[in-house]
């Protein structure tokens, strides 16, 4: 079956303006490809997926070499707000933005349940 | 990432253009290039040596670059004999030619100028000896597809070394090399 990608996108989107304090999410192929991405204005979409990528591959390398484990997410925590990368079956990874004044347990709460219903898009 | 050396070999032979023609003209100079290979063994150290990193490389463990004279008699000759008519066994021994480059650390900027330095002094050699345009085309292009044996193992085995540490596919790493790059102009 061919992955749905206007449904993935109304997801993506409907996240990002539903959920309080997220500034942008996207979906992208293990090969760095973005399948679908809201993100904020003057980010490169292209740049920003290779990225995604290639830090929660980096990270489960790492997490493997430091015996943690499987890695449920990469937290990317910076003065004015964060990015979280979370594995989305073996074929995504889902990125999201969100500023500092989130509420990680209400955020990670709202990523779970993307994750759960773009993992049945995917499969 | 391992590089299918033979398929490899039959790239850079279409890609450069080494005919059949090429090919009997080099086996039938064989016994020359024989013969003229530890004068441009010498030319070949002798260039190296005036170069301070290069001196120090082929310097640094005893008995190196006497080993290394007669390697490098044995590799001209090849390129003559092209061995199993440059097939599987020419492949491998050019790859692993490449891959003995890369772990001591010598990369394309050593590795051109010295096949240019290859290039330049048997194109005397052959002038001088009036030998035949054809020849010199043919030598052309084998010494080509030796030098993109050593820089393909150079770039085969870096990207392998950081793929495997990273979990990195290769496409996501091109992706990376494209994006980055464009960031970058
Ligand atoms: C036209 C370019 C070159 C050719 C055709 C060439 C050829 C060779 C060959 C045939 C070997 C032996 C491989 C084996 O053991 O199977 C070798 C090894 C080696 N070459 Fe080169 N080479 C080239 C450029 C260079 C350069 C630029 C350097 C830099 C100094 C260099 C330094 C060495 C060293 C250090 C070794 C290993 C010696 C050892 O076993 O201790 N080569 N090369």
């Amino acid at each position: 079956m061919a992955i749905n990608l206007e449904k993935i996108s109304a997801i993506l989107q409907n996240f990002v303006s539903s959920t309080n304090d997220v500034q942008g999410a996207a979906l992208v192929t293990p090969d760095g490809l973005p399948l679908a991405a809201t993100l904020p204005g003057g980010m490169d979409e292209e740049r920003v997926s290779a990225m995604s990528a290639a830090m929660l591959s980096l990270g489960e390398r790492i997490g493997g070499e430091l015996a943690r484990g499987s890695i449920d997410r990469i937290y990317v925590e910076g003065n004015t707000g964060y990015g979280i990368l979370t594995s989305c079956s073996e074929d995504a990874v889902f990125l999201v933005l969100a500023s500092q004044a989130a509420k990680q347990g209400l955020l990670l709460l709202e990523i779970k349940r993307a994750v759960t219903e773009l993992k049945t898009l995917l499969q | 990432m391992v590089l299918d050396s033979h398929e490899f070999m039959t790239r850079m032979a279409r890609r450069t253009n080494f005919t059949p023609e090429d090919r009997a003209i080099l086996q039938a100079s064989a016994d020359w290039g024989l013969e003229i290979a530890p004068d441009m063994a010498d030319a070949f150290y002798t260039y190296m040596g005036n170069d301070e990193e290069m001196n120090a490389i082929l310097n640094e463990s005893e008995g190196r670059i006497h080993r290394l004279r007669e390697t490098f008699v044995e590799w001209f000759h090849e390129m003559f004999t092209g061995m199993d008519d440059w097939g599987t066994d020419y492949a491998d021994r050019r790859w692993r030619i490449g891959l003995i480059h890369v772990r001591v650390g010598i990369g394309p900027q050593h590795v051109v100028p010295a096949m240019a330095t290859v290039v330049n002094e048997v194109g005397q050699r052959l002038r001088s000896e009036g030998k035949s345009d054809e020849l010199h085309d043919a030598l052309s292009r084998i010494c080509m597809i030796d030098l993109a044996f050593i820089e393909q193992a150079y770039l085969e085995i870096s990207t392998a070394a950081v793929l495997k540490e990273t979990g990195w596919t290769e496409k996501l790493f091109k992706r990376m090399i494209a994006t980055g790059a464009a960031a970058s102009t």
